[in-house]
């Protein structure tokens, strides 16, 4: 178990700077989730971890111990692929065992600890099966053994949920989460689903073009976004958000006024105003909008309306009466708006 | 306890890859070393034995070597572009699906898959005019004497055309069997639906797919074809008096009988054949291993 | 109907194709199989079928054959060298290139792929003069470097595409998992390419085995030439035992044919693959 900390991290390719200084400090025996989309810096960020990046300026540590010049093999910690990169010419025991013959452990060694990680994974009937004689999930339990078997300091994990099919997915996430919570062991999880994120997280980093936008619990992220970013990258369906004037309170905005916080920006401030859909309910009255489309669900409705030529999302729970082309009236509430600059698009 | 990062940074790159780098170049050293002991060497040694201007003088004087451009530029244009029609064309009849037309492919690659020199033996003593079987039947079927084969000189390179035919047209086939193979079946069954002939099936399914592999095929096939010496050396010996012999063959004609200058100069006279299709190739190799 | 006229039509193109690829090959085995008297018959088969030619070349009862079995074996001990070099050298150069991404990799491949590219017999006339100057000239190991030099690159061409193939996250996991670069070579990366391997290895054989141009150039001694350039031998003079030439050819060919067609499954997927991309 252990620390990890990133230090001013920079990382160039060519003359493309991919992380802009990375700073961020991982908890003993957090499971700390990177988010972003494609292309933030993410994906680069675990793999200069990993060490299979090479380090352009600053400095990471494990236990408060520079690993920067460290081989991979000696950092102490393992990788699940999100290919699973398992060895096809090797059964799964071997894959298992692969990194501690390596080590040159005893061959009664790798046996114990092989059979004890098989028993954690309920691996133990393929054993000796090859890797194409398995399914999605287990090939992906396997490249989870083969970390385990080690017994790292940290674990990293780099989108291995993509491949699997969405049912299966729902699945290995409570799988990976209840072995961390048995294992406890420290875990650097990469995806670009925040579903993924927010479900399994001890703390969040959202980044974005190799930057971190905001780092904290889940549910932190997504009552209190820090900027427009993170509000519309977090949560599904995405917040709405639109322009408009802070005046007297409320938000001038589409032919209405919005209700806002108390005491927040300054008289005539252009922001943005953000709403969740499941904060934008229909009411007796408030502000007029035009049902579009009617996209029922089962558990919840989701309704498209229309105000002013804008699109906004309504998501309310249970069945809805209401039809396309119906006029309704939303009634959003000052506690649930959120206002960002609209320069900046910090939170106000 | 966290390093100073501008002194960690110059190290780190070093010491990361350094082991990986050096196993690299220790295992990329022995071909490297061969291209340069047998390769590089050579060429470059060859080169300056033929730089001697009255060596070309002495080869162009040689009555034989007019001959020889003229049977290699004939020998490349007919032979290649031959072969090359015929291998679509039966390429085509190999893709179909038939469980004897797989038996008769694996009979089909026989002659790539023997040696030459028996086998061109073989249709050398086919072809003799005296006893060969070729002319026995003639004679038998219509009791006059069959033509001179081997020993007419114009004879003699067409047979030799068709022995490098018959010896590579089995691996060109087979390429572009692999070519239309490639291509999705789709194609064809849209094809059919919007109601396309067999010709129209090829000229605007198959040909369109194939284009690229046959034109890099016939190159590479005309580089190969330069460099075959044993169809001509090996039926005809460059005879009847040395007028069937082609740039290969004279090349090494020349070193057996001590002239290594000659045998240079015959080289660099082929270069203007030869470096437009290398230049070809290489261009296309490197840009299809890119992408 | 239409369908009875495809099916015709394709038996009709089978005769041709069949008699053409298989016309000089009988005429080698017909005459390794008749005597002396009835070989020059014109008949399709002989009045007495004989295996005496064969008993001749095995106890070498013949002037041209007088040290056939050192040929042979000569033959067997330069394609079996040629091979395994080519094998080793091409499979370090493309794990060095493709994988360890050695820098300066690019151009190794180009050079090699330039080595391919020159008219093997016009590289063979340097090859020569280069070999006497090493004094290499009649030793075996003349012929084997030769045929490593013009084996060497498609098998890194070949072995290099095959090994692109192969996911980059394996040599990472193998990283991590402590491995050193020898480690990836012998205990990831050659066992999935064995079958690439196999293909390139019997390539080398067999080129090396067939080779006949290079080894007259640098093999002349009795003792050290292969059996391809006795064979050429025999037709020095025009007085020669064609039978037995055929019967010799006949042996020299059904190895390097017995191999291929063993191998028929590794080689054609193997080697049309690099030719294919291009």
């Amino acid at each position: 178990m252990a620390a990890v900390s990133f230090q001013e991290l920079r990382k160039n390719f060519g003359s493309t700077q991919v992380l802009h200084g990375i700073s961020l400090e991982i908890a003993d025996g957090e499971f700390m989730v990177l988010v972003g989309p494609s292309g933030c810096g993410k994906s680069t960020l675990l793999r200069m971890l990993a060490g299979l990046e090479d380090i352009t300026a600053g400095s990471i540590a494990i236990d408060d111990r520079v690993v920067n010049d460290l081989e991979s093999k000696d950092r102490d910690i393992a990788m699940v692929f999100q290919s699973y990169a398992l060895y096809p010419h090797m059964t799964v025991r071997d894959n298992m065992g692969f990194s501690l013959k390596l080590r040159k452990d005893k061959k009664t060694r790798i046996d114990e600890r092989v059979a004890r990680t098989a028993k954690i994974l309920n691996l133990e009937p393929y054993l000796e099966r090859y890797p194409r004689e398995l399914s999605g999930g287990q090939r992906q339990r396997v490249a989870m053994g083969r970390a385990i078997v080690r017994d790292p300091k940290v674990f990293l994990f780099d989108e291995p949920l993509s491949n699997l099919d969405a049912k299966l997915r729902v699945a290995m996430r409570a799988e990976i989460k209840a072995l961390h919570q048995r294992l406890q062991t420290t875990t650097v999880y990469v995806t670009h689903d925040q579903v993924e994120a927010m479900t399994m997280a001890d703390r969040i980093a959202v980044m974005n073009e190799g930057r971190i936008e905001q780092l904290g619990a889940p549910l932190e992220l997504y009552d209190r976004p820090a900027n427009l970013f993170v509000a519309q990258f977090i949560g599904s369906p995405a917040m709405n958000v639109f322009e408009g004037i802070l005046r007297d309170g409320a938000v001038e905005a589409l032919g209405a006024r919005w209700p806002a916080p108390k005491n927040k920006g300054i008289q005539g401030q252009p922001v943005r105003y953000g709403i969740r859909p499941e904060h934008l309910q229909p009411g007796r009255d408030g502000v007029p909008a035009e049902v579009v489309v009617v996209e029922p669900m089962g558990h919840e409705t989701e309704l498209l309306v229309r105000i002013n030529d804008i699109d906004l999302i309504v998501v309310m729970h249970g069945r809805s009466a209401h039809a396309p082309g119906e006029r309704i009236f939303l009634a959003p509430q000052a506690a649930n708006a959120h206002l960002f600059d609209a320069a900046s698009g910090r939170r106000i | 306890m966290i390093a100073v990062p501008g002194i960690a940074l110059p190290r780190s790159r070093f010491a990361f890859k350094s082991s990986w780098q050096t196993w690299g170049a220790i295992m990329i050293a022995p071909y490297l070393l061969v291209f340069l002991a047998f390769v590089l060497y050579p060429v470059s040694y060859g080169l300056w034995l033929a730089r001697d201007p009255a060596s070309y003088a002495r080869l162009f004087a040689d009555p034989i070597f007019a001959r020889t451009v003229v049977n290699t530029v004939v020998f490349l244009l007919i032979a290649v572009n031959l072969k090359f029609l015929l291998a679509l064309w039966l390429s085509g009849f190999f893709v179909h699906e038939r469980i004897w037309i797989r038996w008769l492919s694996i009979v089909f690659l026989l002659p790539w898959a023997v040696p030459s020199i028996p086998t061109i033996f073989s249709i050398r003593f086919m072809f003799n005019p005296e006893w060969g079987v070729i002319n026995s039947v003639i004679f038998r079927l219509t009791a006059h004497d069959g033509p001179n084969w081997l020993n007419d000189p114009r004879i003699g390179l067409g047979l030799a055309m068709l022995t490098h035919i018959w010896k590579s047209l089995p691996f060109w086939t087979l390429i572009l069997i692999a070519g239309r193979l490639a291509i999705p079946r789709e194609q064809y069954e849209a094809a059919s639906v919007d109601g396309a002939s067999a010709w129209q099936k090829f000229r605007y399914v198959s040909w369109p797919s194939l284009r690229t592999l046959y034109l890099t095929s016939t190159i590479l096939s005309m580089i190969w074809t330069l460099g075959d010496f044993n169809s001509v050396y090996l039926l005809t010996g460059g005879g009847p008096a040395d007028l069937t012999h082609v740039l290969a063959t004279l090349g090494i004609r020349y070193i057996r009988l001590d002239q290594v200058d000659l045998a240079m100069a015959t080289i660099v006279c082929a270069m203007p054949l030869v470096l437009p299709l290398m230049w070809f190739m290489m261009k296309n190799l490197s840009r299809g291993d890119r992408q | 109907m239409r369908r009875f006229t495809r099916e015709a039509g394709l038996w009709l193109l089978a005769i041709p194709i069949l008699l053409w690829t298989l016309l000089p090959i009988y005429h080698i085995f017909l005459f390794s199989i008749s005597s002396k008297d009835s070989a020059f018959s014109g008949a399709l088969w002989p009045d007495k079928p004989t295996l005496r030619n064969f008993g001749t070349i095995v106890r070498e009862e013949h002037f041209y054959l007088h040290h056939f079995w050192v040929q042979i074996w000569n033959s067997l001990w330069i394609a079996v060298a040629a091979g395994a070099l080519t094998l080793a050298i091409a499979t370090c150069a493309a794990f060095a290139i493709s994988r360890l991404k050695v820098r300066g990799g690019r151009t190794v491949m180009n050079l090699a792929l330039f080595t391919y590219f020159i008219p093997a017999a016009f590289l063979a006339i340097p090859m020569y003069k280069a070999m006497g100057a090493y004094e290499l000239l009649n030793s075996r190991w003349s012929l084997v470097l030769a045929m490593v030099t013009l084996a060497a690159p498609y098998a890194i061409w070949v072995l290099k595409q095959a090994s692109d193939k192969l996911p980059y996250e394996l040599d990472e996991a193998a990283r991590m998992d402590g491995a050193t670069p020898l480690q990836l070579f012998r205990l990831v990366y050659l066992p999935l390419m064995t079958p690439s391997l196999v293909a390139i290895g019997t390539y080398a054989l067999l080129l090396a085995w067939n080779e006949y141009l290079y080894a007259y150039l640098l093999l002349s001694h009795e003792q050290t030439i292969t059996l391809a350039v006795a064979l050429g031998h025999f037709i020095s003079a025009d007085d020669s035992p064609w039978e037995l030439l055929m019967a010799t050819g006949l042996v020299y060919a059904l190895p390097p044919a017995a191999i291929y067609y063993a191998f028929r499954r590794y080689m054609v997927g193997g080697l049309t693959a690099g030719a294919v991309k291009a």
